[in-house]
């Protein structure tokens, strides 16, 4: 009862951020729609997507990214003396004579400076090879793009505001003229106005009536922009959904409550206690509540299911592992079940949180080939969902790890239960990979015409499947016992990561490029290893001891 | 050994695991090999090697055995007898596409047609004639240089007349510079290095006749600058046209604008001269000028590919060597006849022309990033049909899918390319999936059956 009282609650809560405007007086300016990258946004989004090409950071001195830009337009000089652009590579740090030891730079330390001109010079050299750029000219080219966003930002040519009356291209602020110009410095007025009155403590009152007069103008330019083109102008229940999604943070929200349920049962777990399930569930459900509203609004937002990219499909992946945990814990009531089910979800809701340069966040329009296709969906869930029972099996298998560690004997009775449900959530894996691999081939022969075609990411997929085949037919032969189960459960896991992660980030080749990135090899790498190392030390520890039983 | 025994170690699960693992193993490998190299690379030395196929092979017996072990069949073998007879459709479907199915890919021009696909392969041709204008095929050899590469030791040859054509070289991965050579031979074209520059081109390049009757062009959007015979009208465009003369020494030009079709403007010029065709404030001035020369390469080896790079073969005939390039011809005289010899991929004709009426793109708002592109096709039998990216056309047992287009520098559309295969091992595939589908889900459900008859939990 207390459960569906809760879910009621939360439910409504929603609803009414939802609906209601969710902005400060004042900041009615963050919704403005702006033209980029393909598809109109809210200029909040914009905006924390320039700051963070630039600063690599959303926020700059605690201050809203939509300040910070708008004020890169409006007075670019005070900017010069501000260390505002991030450089971390140490070659290029060296190559521009910089010191190596700072990571943000003044914009006159790095484009006054010769250096700058001469290795754009040799970046366009690089590029006319058409070889594979390396960390540092991919460096050299974000420094570029730095140069380039500010730059256009400064002059107003890269923010586009007022639809044209003709043509799909929206005009940028540098383009206005007549009334939309007016109206459109009636905003800059007013957002001068109000950032000096905060800078300067004038009274409250005074503040919040200059702040309401900014939101009037800009609700005026918006008028006027609609008016121009209606057709072509934002649709207002979009840009809302996604001011909403950008202040609410529903993946945070929803990693929050995943840490809460973990903590919960791992104290269950460790003091053996029988009460207290409940709270774990009703924060489970809490969280999941949340990141399934979460997905609701990327997929309404972008028009398209939520697995085109890195971040997304880990957002999913433990999406999935979840519901595997809680439907194994629900069947075997084993608590730790739905413990390496919260700590899967809460690991991957984080990394996702906390690495937007490896995984971007931002909602990108799809490639041709992969737009409006009911097979590439139905591939792609499948073949991530069996990840994240393997995922579910690798937190398990550590799990395991910790009580071989721990002895053995002392902990019989919870050790066959975690090899049992690791053999379940591999065979809940295989289960959804073949078929997904299968159905993978149906839409590349729908597409291209070719059923197999050795791509890197399809072939490292049937890795994993043959992986964990192999896994499930040596547990026939006998080579794989109890112990075996366990570590296979996080060695195999191995595959899964070069799968998802490595085939894009480091292998990088294929069709499957569109979802490629780079950077976070060396963490990678290190977490790979780490548990190689991990079983590689109880393997030994426990083979002495039973040498000495 | 008896019949049984041999069946048993064949089909043993200890063999299966190790095969699996070798699967897995290999085309891992694989992966690398084509993350370094390309798909060339790995599918020649991997996926398509003597190992791979030994592999599969004790695959498919290690499949066989098992189930011939487990006869007679019981009612719950059915999972695993399905599950593993599927695994062997799939293998058989891929056995029979890859040694009867067709996957190549064509190139149309916006208004043009084509009925040629171009494969994979790669293949040697000679043509000859004795006259200059006959030619007939001499010979024509399908070849995998990358796989089986000539050496010096080993040479790839093929007849010619009075010495034999030699391959003695191979490189995968060049980068390739064009260079000209004056050559006295009269069967030669001329050659011809010139620039052409306002405040904003500097364009400088060459133009190389195979033939003195052949007419030469470099493309560069707005105006095109030939190099041959002139017409006597033009055709509306802006065009130059430089007409090599007798003496060996003089170039006549002549200019030809978008507004008429007269010749708008004439002369003649020398090596080093200069003149203003009357458009954009251009400026045409002839660096070079070879009444008779011959193209060969430059090369520069790379250990690995780059979108630039090429493969190149060398060639030699009656002592002089010689680089060609992939889909490049070369051209040999004798005292008595001409020799074309050619590395290019294999061609297929479909056996009916496609022709392109209309093409068009859709880009995301705000940028020049593609969202869709699709094709208006004319075909016999057909008529009008539009293929786009995920909707392909059937026809005569080929499919023709969108594949990618070709895009002039000032990104309007200039041609489609479509992948066109033929696959008759596909339903044996997807049969095969199917089968293996269904056994691997009956296997759950055998396995909730016993389980529940022994009374304990799963």
């Amino acid at each position: 009862m207390k459960k569906m009282t809760l879910f009621g609650v939360l439910c409504l809560s929603l609803l009414i951020s939802f609906g209601a405007q969710a902005l400060p007086v004042g900041e009615r300016l963050r919704a403005l729609p702006v033209q980029a990258d393909g598809r109109i946004k809210p200029f909040d989004t914009f905006a924390k997507e320039m700051l963070e090409i630039v600063y690599g950071k959303k926020t700059f001195e605690k201050r809203e990214a939509y300040e910070i830009i708008l004020t890169w337009m409006l007075s670019p000089q005070a900017w010069q003396n501000k260390e505002l652009f991030e450089v971390k590579n140490h070659d290029l740090l060296t190559a521009l004579k910089l010191d190596e030891k700072r990571r943000y730079f003044r914009g006159d330390e790095i484009f006054s400076n010769d250096r700058f001109t001469m290795l754009r010079q040799e970046l366009q050299e690089k590029r006319e090879s058409k070889e594979k750029l390396t960390p540092y000219y991919q460096a050299l080219q974000r420094l570029e793009n730095q140069f380039f966003v500010f730059t256009e930002m400064a002059t107003g040519r890269l923010m586009r505001v007022l639809p044209a009356s003709e043509g799909a291209n929206w005009l940028s602020v540098a383009q206005l003229e007549g009334e939309s110009q007016k109206k459109f410095m009636d905003i800059t007025t007013d957002f001068i106005a109000v950032i000096s009155a905060k800078a300067t403590a004038k009274p409250d009152s005074e503040t919040s009536e200059l702040s309401k007069h900014l939101d009037q103008s800009v609700i005026d330019f918006e008028a006027f922009a609609k008016a121009v083109n209606p057709a072509s102008y934002a649709n207002e229940d979009k840009i809302n959904a996604e001011m909403h999604y950008n202040l609410f943070h529903p993946f945070r929200w929803a990693s929050i409550f995943y840490i809460l349920t973990a903590v919960v049962l791992l104290f269950l777990w460790i003091t053996g206690r029988q009460n207290g399930m409940l709270l774990a569930w009703i924060l489970v459900g809490i969280g999941f509540a949340i990141h399934t509203y979460g997905f609701g609004l990327r997929v309404y937002l972008t028009e398209r299911p939520p697995v085109s990219n890195m971040y997304e499909t880990v957002v999913w992946v433990v999406f999935g592992s979840l519901i595997f945990s809680v439907i194994l814990e629900a069947i075997y009531k084993f608590k730790f079940i739905l413990l390496a089910g919260s700590i899967v979800a809460s690991i991957g809701m984080i990394v996702a949180d906390v690495a937007p340069a490896i995984l971007d966040p931002s909602l990108q329009p799809l490639e041709p080939v992969l737009r409006s296709n009911y097979w590439l969906v139905v591939h792609v869930m499948t073949i991530t969902i069996s990840y994240s029972a393997f995922f579910l099996a690798f937190t398990l298998g550590d799990i395991g790890l910790f009580y071989y560690l721990r002895g053995e004997e002392q902990h019989k009775e919870k050790i066959k239960p975690i090899v049992l449900s690791i053999y379940r959530a591999i065979q809940i894996g295989v289960v959804f990979l073949g078929p997904g691999i299968i159905l993978g081939g149906i839409w590349a022969d729908y597409s291209w015409g070719r059923f197999w075609g050795w791509d890197p990411k399809e072939t490292w997929a049937l890795i994993v499947l043959l992986g964990y085949i192999a896994v499930l037919h040596g547990r026939l032969t006998g080579w794989v016992r109890d112990f075996g189960m366990v570590v296979s459960g996080v060695l195999t896991f191995s595959l899964v990561i070069m799968a998802w992660y490595g085939v894009n980030f480091v292998l990088g080749a294929g069709l499957h490029s569109y979802g490629f990135g780079a950077g976070g090899v060396e963490y990678v790498g290190a977490f790979v290893l780490a548990h190689i190392l991990a079983i590689i030390y109880v393997t030994v520890i426990r083979s002495s001891r039973q040498k000495n039983a | 050994m008896s019949f049984r025994s041999i069946i048993k170690s064949l089909a043993s699960i200890k063999l299966a695991v190790v095969v699996i693992a070798s699967i897995a193993t290999l085309t891992a490998i694989g992966t690398f090999v084509e993350a370094k190299y390309d798909a060339k690379m790995a599918e020649t030395f991997v996926y398509r090697s003597v190992w791979m196929f030994a592999v599969m092979i004790i695959f498919a017996i290690n499949l066989i055995a098992v189930m011939v072990d487990r006869w007679p069949w019981q009612k719950h073998h059915a999972s695993f007898v399905m599950a593993h007879i599927g695994i062997l459709l799939i293998l058989l479907g891929a056995l029979v596409t890859m040694s009867t199915g067709l996957d190549g890919s064509m190139r149309v021009g916006i208004g043009e047609e084509n009925r040629y696909i171009t494969l994979p392969g790669t293949q040697i041709i000679i043509y000859s004639s004795f006259d200059g204008s006959k030619f007939t095929k001499i010979f024509e050899s399908d070849v995998n240089f990358l796989k089986n590469p000539p050496t010096a030791e080993k040479p790839f040859t093929a007849p010619g007349e009075p010495t034999p054509f030699v391959f003695s070289d191979y490189k995968p991965y060049v980068l390739p510079q064009r260079k000209v050579i004056e050559d006295a031979n009269p069967l030669l074209g001329a050659a011809l290095r010139f620039q052409i520059r306002n405040d904003r081109v500097n364009v400088v390049e060459w133009l190389v006749q195979r033939n003195p009757q052949q007419v030469d062009t470099h493309d560069f959007g707005p105006a095109q600058i030939h190099l041959g015979p002139a017409p006597q009208v033009g055709r509306g465009a802006n065009e130059i046209y430089i007409t090599p003369q007798s003496d060996k020494k003089t170039l006549k030009y002549k200019v030809f604008t978008s507004k008429s079709l007269d010749v708008s403007k004439e002369g003649s010029i020398e090596e080093g001269g200069a003149f203003q065709p009357g458009w954009m404030g251009l400026e045409l001035k002839v660096l070079r000028f070879h009444p008779s020369a011959r193209e060969d390469w430059d090369i520069k080896e790379k250990e690995t590919p780059t979108p630039l790079t090429v493969e190149a073969i060398q060639v030699e005939f009656q002592g002089r060597k010689q680089w060609m390039l992939l889909n490049d011809t070369l051209k040999f005289f004798t005292d008595k006849a001409v020799f074309f010899v050619t590395y290019a991929n294999q061609r297929y004709d479909i056996g009916f022309p496609i022709r392109l009426k209309d093409f068009s793109v859709d880009r995301y708002q705000g940028t020049t990033r593609a969202s869709a592109y699709k094709s208006q096709v004319e075909i016999p039998g057909v008529g009008e049909h539009e293929i786009s990216m995920n909707e392909p056309l059937k026809h005569e047992g080929l499919t023709i899918y969108q594949s990618s287009f070709q895009e002039s520098p000032t990104g309007q559309p200039t041609a489609s390319i479509f992948s066109i295969n033929k696959d008759p091992g596909r339903w044996i595939k997807y049969l095969g999936s199917l089968v293996m589908s269904i056994g691997v889900i009956l296997l759950f459900y055998f396995k909730k059956r016993k389980s529940a008859k022994a009374g304990v939990r799963p």
